[in-house]
């Protein structure tokens, strides 16, 4: 093959492979960006643990971290790294993805709710004083309705034919307590994306890792890797909470760790199920003729393709993740510490006869956040179909 | 049995998909008539719109997107296009039959082909169930699969692509029908069993008279079993006549067009450019576009008008179709042995 | 696009690009709880096959013949079970991962369907130049103009690299393909049945843009294909198979216009005319092709042939000949239904003339009818063999009517297989009407 290269442009003819072969690969910026994201991260936990005062991760900037925070911000790493990253590479599919979802008005509104919900969640803890007791602030009617003058022990509001008004001071109200309703369902925002998002975190990246590991190589991986997901899919979970929050009292971390980490087996099923099928598509064998690795067609093909069941499936996870994280605090077995929503409606439900709204309005913010979850979840199901609707333009 | 009489005719058919993205005239405004004991093949590539024209006759396609905007389909004096889906469902297996290009995704995989075969039979005839297998076992039989009462029982994985295929042409003959469409019953197929369903198919025709509407986009196919063709491009009927007429004088361009494509015949290379957008078709002439022999007058107005050429019932839709091909085949009807020793434009000739 | 190759075809004194000697693959059948081996599909059983540098070869044969397991094999994207594969006088059934993987920048495969072959999520640009990055080409602007250059080879422009596959006609998708297959500047490329989904106008378009690369390029070519008229149209020579087997190869104007092998006579005889007043003249296949998992003996294509070899002494029509066979076929298979037959039998007799007056030989001249034979053989003996056989079927014993013919109407070509041999004709065929 001859491969005279003149100034004209690259053609295939004239690709010399030997050279090609004797070059030494360089690491690609962006391999580089992700490792070093990676590293800090790494970086700064280490830190936290070995070096880091007690309670008091970077004293100077008046910050401190616990393992959530840590597992949360690792979540959003990756979130950005595996999900927004390739989102703007691919900025075609991306458009057809959104030409698609967007044909879904609910699963829209639905996705503007959680955004604002995720940033208010995210910043109003970080400028919001925590919500106090006050008992002299307890049972304050939300803004525009009002009780009767007795229940509030100090009526903040003005006080007119003996019923109680509420104020812009507590838009929301507060609880039996005294705390600001607004401020906890704020702080709540933040718990809820949390057990969501982390727990979906570490559900999926198990179980991308198991079903595809076990339908790409398949043989005894297969077998070992299926039948250890059919004993934990037989493992009471629940159980094994119980005996941490006797042993240990509830904590948010472990709730999140024990779910997260034992409730990935149907998710594996599906992935699993999924990459048996791409693995015997002809693209495969397609970059196996182009002389791809195992390693390469796993990132490059299978991964990609069964993203969409993955991601359906941790859209639809994350809701029940959220709604049993709020059973568990309603049941009074969540973190004491935490102002969780599942917490705030526990709070209330003595007083629903005369104070509905302690538990109501956190009730309304939860069923619409796992309404949203689940509009979401349908609506990309059908956006991801890679044949649906033909080419945008 | 009058020969004569048009067993099937379609006229001026409009059948759109309304889609998100505007409205495609799949069909639009095509004509032609299926006698009994005839075969009549639509031809044409894909997006040409030949399926649908098929599908548009017992209104198979899904409504909505689809529709029959305009037009008249009489098969047996009846109009089927003021029929309701009722009436349409007592004509549709029992007077007028379908065999579809895919065997594999026409038979359910969950069943025996007795009991598909049986249902097909028990739908349309009030008969005893002993009588209707009996039926079953002459109809297999009949459609050459051996040992027929034995393959009742069978289900269709077991069964290869060509005896799939006439199983299904056994349910669509189970109610003996006047009328049999066949979309691209053998495009799946190899050739030796592509021939011999394209047999079984003319002796079919041979002992019950049935008229035939066959679909396919392979000239080979139609040479081989068509009485009378129907070129159809875009939605457009191009050129209508006899086998002998088209296949030995073809006149509009774009028939001549696809024979060259057929291996062994005219030269290697397609026909240049690709279909129009059905959405937005051209003016003129739906083909001037790709036409080697376009003149400017075939880019305005309507598709042309159909002229009669030599031959019976030979038309085409072509302003230039004499200019364009080569007059003294035509003005002297003398007929070439083989369209291939025609010479046209001077451009395909290697 | 001013390189020049090697474009005339092979002499006869250059080497091979491509040698295959006894390829192989067959596929193990397992049954039961232990997955305990009960049998082989014999895909691809022992075939030969050169291919000479800037030659077009063809393989053609029906679906399920091991066509494309042999393509497959042979590129050792199936590990083949037995046979070498010598490709530029090395021996790739020994190559390792790493000189596998620099092999596949010189042998590429076009798939046959282009749609399934493209990952839904790659566009067109990073799906040509997949292949580039597989082999560790890293600089992207090169690779970018490769596929600039390759997409304007193929007759697409380069705005086409950011469409995705599915907004692309079969017809684009099946050039993207070419363009991946060619972005390595392979020696080799097997196309298998890269034709057989589109539509003839854009078939021709396909076709003619392979015979131009082969030109330009100097690419040899492995065309896979079900469809003679395809081969004929661009190979130099073809071969023929038939259940994992290769029955004829030769040259195409030899196979084509004179096969030696009856397969090849009734593929080609079975290929539609394109000339309405020349129907009907195929020459029927009966039944269908037998499964590779149970090859039949002898000549595989036995089961089937329309030439069958006579038993010494006989000299029937072929037809009947056939027809004898097809009843020996069905009695082996046991899948005769006497039942049925006897049964229509007596009860064509009740509507006539009523029970009593039935003679004997009624449901044998019934079973005559069902497998096409005549009322009477032109041969005595063969005759009167014929009626005892059916008689014993009528009995309810299906077995000696089956012994009984078989070694009466025994032919060669169940018996011994034939080889690939070279022919008067100049092609070699495996026939033993030719040993």
């Amino acid at each position: 093959m001859s491969s005279d290269s003149d100034s004209r442009r690259n053609t295939f003819e004239d690709v010399d492979w030997d050279e090609i072969d004797d070059t030494a690969r360089p690491i690609s910026h962006r391999a580089l960006a992700i490792a070093s994201a990676y590293a800090i991260f790494v970086g700064g936990v280490a830190y936290d643990v070995l070096l880091a005062p007690e309670g008091d991760t970077i004293a100077s900037l008046g910050l401190s971290l616990q393992a959530l925070d840590w597992l949360y911000i690792l979540t959003l790493l990756t979130l950005v790294v595996f999900g927004l990253v390739p989102l703007s590479e691919h900025r075609r599919m991306t458009a057809h993805y959104w030409n698609q979802f967007k044909k879904n008005t609910a699963a829209v509104v639905s996705l503007g709710y959680l955004l604002v919900v995720f940033a208010i969640g995210s910043i109003g803890p970080r400028v919001l004083e925590k919500p106090r007791v006050d008992a002299r602030n307890a049972y304050q009617p939300p803004v525009f309705t009002s009780v009767e003058s007795w229940l509030p022990v100090d009526c903040v509001g003005p006080v007119v034919n003996d019923r109680c008004h509420g104020t812009w001071a507590h838009p929301l109200g507060t609880t039996h307590e005294g705390k600001d309703i607004l401020v906890s369902v704020i702080y709540g925002m933040e718990v809820s994306m949390q057990v969501g998002l982390i727990a979906a975190f570490i559900t999926v990246t198990i179980a991308t890792v198991v079903g595809i590991s076990a339908a790409y190589f398949g043989g005894w991986v297969d077998t070992v890797l299926m039948r250890y997901v059919d004993l934990q899919i037989t493992f009471p979970t629940f159980f094994l909470y119980l005996v941490v929050v006797y042993l240990y009292g509830g904590s948010l971390f472990s709730m999140i760790v024990i779910f997260g980490l034992l409730g990935w087996g149907s998710i594996a099923r599906i992935v699993r199920s999924e990459a048996l099928q791409r693995r015997e598509e002809t693209y495969v064998l397609a970059a196996k003729n182009a002389g791809a690795s195992s390693s390469w067609t796993i990132r490059r093909h299978l991964l990609p393709n069964v993203s969409n069941s993955v991601i359906t499936a941790a859209t639809l996870l994350i809701p029940s993740l959220i709604l049993f994280e709020a059973s568990l605090a309603f049941l009074g077995l969540g973190d004491p510490t935490v102002p969780s929503w599942g917490g705030l409606i526990a709070s209330g439900r003595n007083d629903l006869q005369y104070a509905w709204w302690i538990s109501t309005i956190p009730g309304v913010f939860l069923f619409g956040t796992i309404l949203a979850f689940n509009f979401i979840g349908d609506a990309l199901r059908d956006a991801f179909d890679p044949r649906s609707g033909g080419g945008t333009t | 049995m009058t020969q004569d009489d048009p067993l099937l005719t379609v006229e001026n058919l409009h059948t759109s998909f309304h889609t998100d993205d505007g409205t495609v005239n799949a069909v639009d405004g095509v004509d032609f008539t299926v006698r009994r004991g005839e075969t009549v093949c639509l031809v044409g590539e894909s997006g040409s719109g030949k399926t649908v024209a098929c599908e548009s006759i017992t209104q198979l396609f899904k409504r909505p997107p689809g529709e029959i905007t305009a037009g008249s389909i009489v098969f047996d004096g009846i109009e089927l296009t003021n029929c309701s889906e009722r009436e349409l469902t007592d004509i549709r297996g029992a007077r007028i039959s379908h065999v579809f290009q895919n065997p594999q995704n026409a038979l359910n995989p969950v069943y025996t082909i007795g009991w598909q075969l049986l249902e097909a039979i028990e739908l349309h005839q009030d008969v005893s169930r002993a009588a209707a297998r009996a039926e079953a076992v002459e109809l297999l039989d009949r459609v050459g699969i051996s040992e027929a009462s034995d393959r009742l029982e069978a289900y269709p994985h077991e069964l290869s692509g060509g005896m799939k295929q006439r199983v299904m042409i056994a349910m669509a003959l189970a109610c003996q029908p006047d009328l049999l469409i066949a979309d691209e019953p053998t495009t799946a197929l190899d050739v030796t069993i592509q021939a011999q369903i394209l047999r079984l198919l003319k002796d079919l025709q041979a002992e019950y008279g049935i008229g035939i509407l066959f679909v396919t986009h392979d000239l080979g196919v139609v040479a081989e079993i068509a009485d009378r063709v129907v070129v159809l491009y875009a939605g457009k009927v191009m050129e209508r006549g006899t086998v002998y007429d088209v296949f030995e004088t073809p006149c509009h361009p774009y028939t001549r067009a696809l024979l060259d494509c057929l291996p062994g015949r005219g030269s290697l290379g397609g026909i240049p450019g690709s279909l129009p957008d059905p959405m937005a078709p051209p003016a003129g002439c739906r083909f001037h576009d790709r036409c080697p022999d376009a003149v400017p007058d075939c880019s305005t107005g309507d598709q042309p008008a159909f002229e009669s050429v030599v031959g019976e019932d030979h038309e085409v839709s072509c302003l230039h179709y004499r200019t364009a091909a080569e007059p003294t085949v035509l003005e002297s009807g003398v007929e070439p042995r083989r369209p291939s020793e025609r010479t046209d434009g001077g451009d395909t000739h290697d | 696009m001013a390189v020049t190759h090697m474009t005339e075809p092979h002499t006869g004194d250059d080497e091979p690009l491509l040698s295959v000697r006894n390829l192989t693959k067959h596929y193990p059948i397992t049954d039961g709880l232990l997955a305990t081996d009960v049998g082989r599909v014999r895909a691809v059983d022992g075939i030969d096959l050169d291919v000479y540098p800037g030659e077009t070869v063809g393989i053609v044969g029906e679906s399920g013949c091991g066509k494309s397991t042999a393509a497959r094999s042979l590129l050792r994207l199936e590990e083949p079970t037995a046979g070498t594969v010598v490709f530029d006088g090395e021996d790739i059934t020994a190559f390792d991962t790493s000189a596998l993987k620099r092999f596949r920048r010189r042998a590429q495969l076009l798939f046959q369907d282009s749609d399934s072959s493209f990952d839904p999520r790659m566009n067109v640009g990073d799906a040509i130049a997949e292949p580039l990055t597989v082999q560790g080409m890293r600089e992207r602007t090169r690779r970018r103009e490769i596929v600039t250059d390759l997409l304007d080879r193929v007759g697409l422009s380069a705005a086409d690299a950011d469409r995705y596959p599915h907004e692309l006609s079969g017809g684009q998708q099946q050039r993207v393909a070419l363009a991946r297959a060619l972005s390595v500047n392979p020696e080799l490329l097997i196309a298998d049945e890269p034709t057989a989904a589109l539509d003839v106008s854009v078939q021709s378009e396909i076709l003619a843009l392979l015979d131009d690369l082969h030109a330009t390029v100097g690419l040899s070519i492995l065309l896979i294909s079900h469809d003679l008229g395809v081969i004929r149209q661009l190979c130099d020579r073809v071969a023929v198979m038939y259940i994992g087997e290769i029955v004829e190869r030769g040259s195409v104007e030899d196979v084509f216009t004179n096969p030696q092998h009856p397969y090849t006579r009734a593929l080609v005889a079975s290929i539609p005319t394109t000339d309405p007043r020349e129907r009907g003249t195929a020459v029927e296949l009966t039944g269908d092709v037998p499964s590779p998992s149970n090859p039949p003996s002898g000549c595989r294509f036995h089961t089937r042939c329309p030439e069958l070899i006579q038993p010494d002494g006989y000299d029937f029509d072929q037809r009947t000949w056939r027809r004898i066979m097809d009843l020996r076929q069905h009695l082996a298979d046991g899948t005769v239904d006497i039942e049925t037959i006897c049964h229509q039998s007596v009860m064509d007799h009740d509507d006539d003339t009523g029970p009593d007056q039935r003679s004997e030989t009624e449901p044998t001249a019934k079973l005559r009818e069902e497998f096409a034979l005549p009322e009477q053989l032109e041969d005595a003996r063969a005759d009167s063999i014929l009626e005892s056989a059916l008689d014993c079927l009528v009995a309810g014993d299906p077995g000696r009517a089956a012994d009984l013919l078989a070694t009466e109407f025994a032919t060669p070509c169940e018996q011994h297989a034939p080889t690939l041999e070279a022919t008067d004709a100049g092609q070699d065929a495996s026939c033993l009407r030719h040993d």
